[in-house]
C-alpha cells in the first residue's frame, strides 16, 4: 500500500494507483476529459493537472501513478488558473458552439467542466477552421468539428471492441479522427458495436437513433441483460415515456461496457408488429377474443392426457419462464416433448458429457482475456457471439494467437495466424489429428499414447494437412494459457466422440488441467444453458401430438420449423409479435417482450444475471410466466416455482453462479 | 437612491434574448420599479443619450460596422455592460458564417440560393454596413459581465436584472450559467 496526501487528506493506495484514481476513490474530484474508467489513461486533455510539492511545473494526475509520501494539491488558484485556460485552448480549436448540439445540456462532459469551473465565455475565440463529418456510417456520425482529440474512442475501439478502426490523421491541431487509413466510416472495417459513441465525452460522435432524443436526465435508466446471445453481456436500457430511447453498455457488468451491434443498437430496429389481444380460429379465420374465451379454449385443448402436447419455448425467455414451462408441460401434463427453440443443438453434447463425466469441464469467459493462444472450431463468433469474438481480438497486439478451424468462410479468418478448413463434418477427426500430432511432437502435457497410423488417418479423413495440424499443436501446446473455444458447428448432432476428442485435446495441451478450465462453449441464445439444465434439448418432434404449443416471445422462428408445424392439428402460439407462425395458429396469446418482464439469465459461463423490466407493457398483454402460471391454474397443475434447484438438478458443462 | 439606469440594445442577434426577456412576464413591473428603465429596441427611445447608462445591455454578435458604432456607444455610456445571449457571448448562430468567410455566406444568400430571381446580386449600396467576421461582444469592447444562453432562460435574466437593479453584481454559476 501507498501513503500519500491529497488536498491535506491521507490517504492511502494500493501500488499501482494513478494520482486521479487515488483521488476518486476518496471523493476528491478531479476534473479530467480524455480519461475514463474503463480504459487507459492517455494523459492528453491535461485537464486533470496537479500540484505535487517538489515538482516544478503541474502534471496531469491521469497518468502519474502515486507513490510513497506524494504531497499533492488539486485546488489551488493557480491550477483553477490553468485549467480555465486548458479549456478554453480546447474550446478556441474548433466548433464548440453548444445551443446546436445534441448532447449540450447534461450530457456533453466539455460543456459541464467549463461550467464546474465557471466558465461564461472563451477567452480565446475559435479559428473557424472547418473540419470534415462523416454521416456515412448507419448508426452513429463523426464530426470531427465537435472533436477534442482526447482519443477515447479511438482507445474503446482498441481496448473494448479489439477492432482498431479508428485513429488519427494530420499533426497538432489539424489532427482529425479518421476510420482505417481515412475511408468513409460507412465503408470502413467498423464492426457498428457502438463503443465510441458511448465514450464521447462531447457531441462528437453521436447516435442517429437517440439523437435529440433527450438528454440522459430526462431518461429512466435501467439495468438489464441483453438477450442477443449467450454472453449475456449487462445493458443500461434508457427510456423516455415509455419507449427505449438508447441501449448502453453496463461498466458494472463483467462485459465492463463492451457490446456489439447486436445488443446496442438492433433492438431499437424492431418493425414487427405487436400482438395485443389473444385471438382464435374461428370459422378457418383468426377473431380476436377475450383473454377469458382465449384461456378456456386452451384449457380445454390441454386437458391432460399424455404425451398429447409438443411444447417449445424461446431461450430469450426468462430462466423463471422457462422453468415454469418445463414444469407445466413436462411434469404436470405429462409430455416428452417440451423443448427449446434451439431443441439442444449448441448444447446437447457438452450437457451430455458432462452428466456422464458428472464435471463442469467448461472455464468462464475470462480466460479469453488472458489467453495468449485460441483455438476457435464451430463458430463464427462475429456473426453469433460478437463480443466473445471482441475479447479475442483486443489481445492480439499482445500477441495471442487465433486458429481458426472452420470448413467453411468465418468472420474471424482474416484475423487467425493459422487457417484449417477440414472437410465439414469431419471434427472428430480434427481433434483427433491434433491429438496424435501432440503426441508424436513430444508437446504432451499429461501422460499419452497414440499409434502410429493414428495422425495419418485423421488426417485422410479431415483433409488436412499434415504440417498445419503440427503447426497448431505447437501453438496450442507451448501456449501458457491456452483456450478452446466451440460452437454448435462441432460436427453432427449426437455425435459423442468428438467431445471425447476435444477434452482429450484441451488436456494434452494444458487448455483443461487440474487447475485451468480452458475450454470454452459460446452456445446459443440467452438462455441456451437454462434450457440444457431443463432437459429442454430434445428435438422438437411434432409427430403424433394434438396440439403443439410454442411459448416464443419476441424470438423468430425458423422456416425449418414452420414447416415441421404443417401437420399439427392444433397450434398454439405465445407470442409477442406478428409472424407466419401467429398466422398459421389456431390460438394466440400475446405476451411481453424481454424488456417488458423483470427476471433472471443464465449465461453461456453459467452466471446467473437479473434484468429489470424496462417498459410498461401495452394493455391487454401478458406477461410469459404470468400467463403460464394461469394457465396451470386452470389444468390444477402445481407449478414448481423453484427454478434455482431446476436449474442445477443436473450436472452442468460449466459451474453455476447463483 | 436614485434608481440605477438599464438600457439595452440588440446587434447580429435574433432578437430572441429580448423576447426571452419579455418572458420574465410580471416579474418586469417588479424590474420596472427597482430600475430606470431606458432605450431599449421595445422602448421609444433607442439609444440611451450621453449621459450614459449604469447598465447597458447587448444581445447578439458583431458583425459588421454598424454593430460596431451600436458596441462602442453602449460600451462609452454604460458603467456596466453585459453581453446578453450567446451571440454576444460567444458569436452564436450568426458566427457559423465565419467558417466559410464573409463573402461566400452573402454570395450564396444573395445569389447562388435556388430561391432567388436570376440575376441576383449581392447589395454594394454604399450607405450599406460594411460586413465582417462575427466576433462576441468581448472581442470588440471590453465587457463586465457574461450572461450566456440561447436564449438565457427567463429566470435567469430575472435574477441578473434583480441583482443588477440592486446595485449587486450577479454570479453566473451553476443554476444561472447555460450555454445553450
Amino acid at each position: 500500500m501507498i501513503n500519500l496526501t491529497i488536498n491535506g487528506k491521507q490517504i492511502e493506495v494500493e501500488e499501482g494507483t494513478t494520482v486521479l484514481n487515488a483521488a476518486r476513490q476518496n471523493d476528491i474530484k478531479i476534473p479530467t476529459l480524455c480519461d475514463h474508467p474503463n480504459l487507459t489513461p492517455y494523459g492528453g486533455c491535461r485537464l486533470c493537472v496537479v500540484e505535487v510539492k517538489g515538482m516544478r511545473v503541474p502534471i496531469a494526475s491521469c497518468t502519474l501513478p502515486a507513490s510513497n509520501g506524494m504531497v499533492i494539491e488539486t485546488e489551488t488558484d493557480s491550477l483553477k488558473k490553468s485549467r480555465s485556460t486548458i479549456l478554453s485552448l480546447l474550446f478556441s480549436e474548433r466548433n464548440h458552439f453548444c445551443p446546436f448540439c445534441q448532447v449540450s445540456g447534461g450530457d456533453c462532459e466539455l460543456q459541464n467542466s467549463a461550467y464546474d469551473e465557471h466558465m461564461t465565455h472563451w477567452p480565446m475565440q475559435p479559428q473557424w477552421t472547418n473540419f470534415p463529418v462523416d454521416t456515412s456510417h448507419t448508426r452513429f456520425i463523426l464530426d470531427n468539428n465537435r472533436c477534442i482529440l482526447c482519443r477515447r474512442c479511438i482507445r474503446a475501439c482498441a481496448e473494448m471492441s479489439g477492432n482498431f478502426t479508428l485513429g488519427v490523421e494530420e499533426r497538432g491541431s489539424a489532427t482529425i479522427v479518421v476510420a482505417d487509413s481515412n475511408v468513409p466510416l460507412g465503408e470502413s472495417t467498423c464492426v457498428s458495436c457502438g463503443s465510441c459513441v458511448q465514450v464521447c465525452p462531447t457531441g462528437a460522435l453521436i447516435d442517429r437513433s437517440s439523437a435529440y432524443l433527450g438528454h440522459d436526465k430526462q431518461m429512466t435508466v435501467t439495468r438489464s441483460v441483453c438477450r442477443g446471445c449467450s454472453l449475456g453481456c449487462g445493458i443500461m436500457v434508457h427510456t423516455r415515456d415509455n419507449r427505449i430511447v438508447k441501449i448502453t453498455g453496463d461498466y458494472e457488468n463483467r462485459n465492463a461496457g463492451t457490446l456489439c451491434e447486436t445488443g446496442r443498437y438492433k433492438t431499437l430496429d424492431e418493425k414487427r408488429v405487436r400482438l395485443t389481444t389473444p385471438m382464435k380460429r374461428v370459422a378457418g379465420q383468426l377473431t380476436a377474443t377475450t383473454w377469458e374465451d382465449a384461456l378456456t379454449t386452451l384449457a380445454q385443448n390441454l386437458t391432460p392426457n399424455k404425451n398429447k402436447v409438443a411444447a417449445l419455448a424461446s431461450t430469450r425467455l426468462t430462466v423463471e419462464s422457462m422453468a415454469a414451462f418445463k414444469s407445466l408441460f413436462a411434469d404436470g401434463l405429462g409430455n416428452d416433448v417440451v423443448t427449446s427453440i434451439e431443441e439442444g443443438r449448441p448444447t446437447a453434447l457438452q450437457a451430455k458429457y458432462a452428466e456422464a463425466n458428472g464435471e463442469a469441464i467448461e472455464g468462464k469467459l475470462d480466460t479469453l482475456r488472458t489467453s495468449d493462444c485460441v483455438l476457435l472450431i464451430g463458430a463464427d463468433l462475429s456473426e453469433t457471439h460478437e463480443v466473445a469474438s471482441f475479447y479475442i481480438k483486443r489481445n492480439m497486439p499482445k500477441g495471442t494467437r487465433l486458429i481458426v478451424v472452420d470448413p467453411s468462410e468465418n468472420g474471424m479468418d482474416d484475423l487467425a495466424n493459422l487457417n484449417l478448413k477440414p472437410k465439414a463434418g469431419t471434427d472428430e477427426a480434427v481433434f483427433a489429428a491434433l491429438e496424435a500430432a501432440i503426441i508424436k511432437e513430444g508437446l504432451a502435457r499429461t501422460e499419452a499414447k497414440s499409434s502410429k497410423t493414428a495422425l495419418k488417418n485423421a488426417l485422410k479423413i479431415c483433409e488436412l494437412a499434415e504440417e498445419d495440424v503440427i503447426d497448431v499443436a505447437h501453438m496450442l501446446a507451448e501456449a501458457v494459457a491456452p483456450v478452446i473455444v466451440y460452437g454448435k458447428g462441432i460436427s453432427a448432432f449426437g455425435n459423442d466422440a468428438v467431445m471425447d476428442a476435444m477434452v482429450r485435446v484441451a488436456k494434452l495441451t494444458g487448455a483443461s488441467d487440474s487447475e485451468r478450465r480452458g475450454l470454452l462453449s459460446v452456445k446459443g441464445e440467452a438462455n441456451s444453458l437454462a434450457a440444457a439444465q431443463l432437459k429442454m434439448d430434445v428435438p422438437f418432434d411434432v409427430k403424433n401430438r394434438k396440439v403443439a404449443y410454442l411459448a416464443v416471445g419476441d424470438d423468430y422462428i425458423s422456416k425449418r420449423l414452420l414447416k415441421s408445424l404443417e401437420d399439427v392439428p392444433y397450434l398454439v402460439v405465445q407470442a409477442s409479435y406478428e409472424s407466419e407462425l401467429t398466422d398459421r395458429a389456431d390460438l394466440v396469446l400475446p405476451v411481453n417482450i424481454w424488456a417488458e418482464e423483470a427476471g433472471h439469465a443464465l449465461n453461456t459461463e453459467g452466471r446467473v444475471q437479473f434484468a429489470e423490466a424496462a417498459l410498461t407493457a401495452p394493455e391487454g398483454v401478458r406477461s410469459n410466466l404470468g400467463l403460464l402460471n394461469e394457465v396451470a391454474k386452470l389444468l390444477n397443475v402445481k407449478l414448481n416455482d423453484d427454478w434455482r434447484s431446476a436449474l442445477t438438478a443436473r450436472t452442468s458443462v460449466v459451474e453455476i453462479e447463483m | 437612491m436614485t434608481k440605477p439606469k438599464i438600457s439595452s440594445d440588440w446587434m447580429a442577434g435574433c432578437s430572441g434574448c429580448h423576447m426571452s426577456l419579455l418572458d420574465i412576464d410580471e416579474r418586469l413591473l417588479e424590474i420596472a420599479e427597482l430600475a430606470d428603465i431606458r432605450a431599449t429596441p421595445i422602448t421609444d427611445l433607442k439609444e440611451p443619450d450621453e449621459s450614459g447608462v449604469d447598465v447597458g445591455i447587448l444581445e447578439g454578435g458583431v458583425n459588421n460596422s454598424s454593430n460596431e458604432e451600436v458596441a462602442h456607444r453602449m460600451r462609452a455610456r454604460s458603467k456596466i455592460l453585459v453581453a446578453f445571449g450567446d451571440c454576444a457571448v460567444f458569436g452564436g448562430v450568426p458566427a457559423l458564417r465565419n467558417m466559410c468567410g464573409t463573402q461566400e455566406a452573402l454570395q450564396r444568400a444573395y445569389v447562388d440560393i435556388e430561391s432567388n430571381e436570376a440575376n441576383s446580386k449581392i447589395p454594394s449600396d454604399p450607405e450599406l454596413a460594411t460586413m465582417s467576421n462575427v466576433r462576441a461582444l468581448h472581442e470588440v469592447v471590453d465587457v463586465d459581465l457574461h450572461v450566456p444562453g440561447c436564449p438565457p432562460d427567463p429566470d435567469v435574466i430575472y435574477y441578473v436584472l434583480k441583482e443588477l437593479a440592486e446595485g449587486r453584481m450577479p454570479e453566473m454559476k451553476d443554476e444561472n450559467l447555460h450555454w445553450h
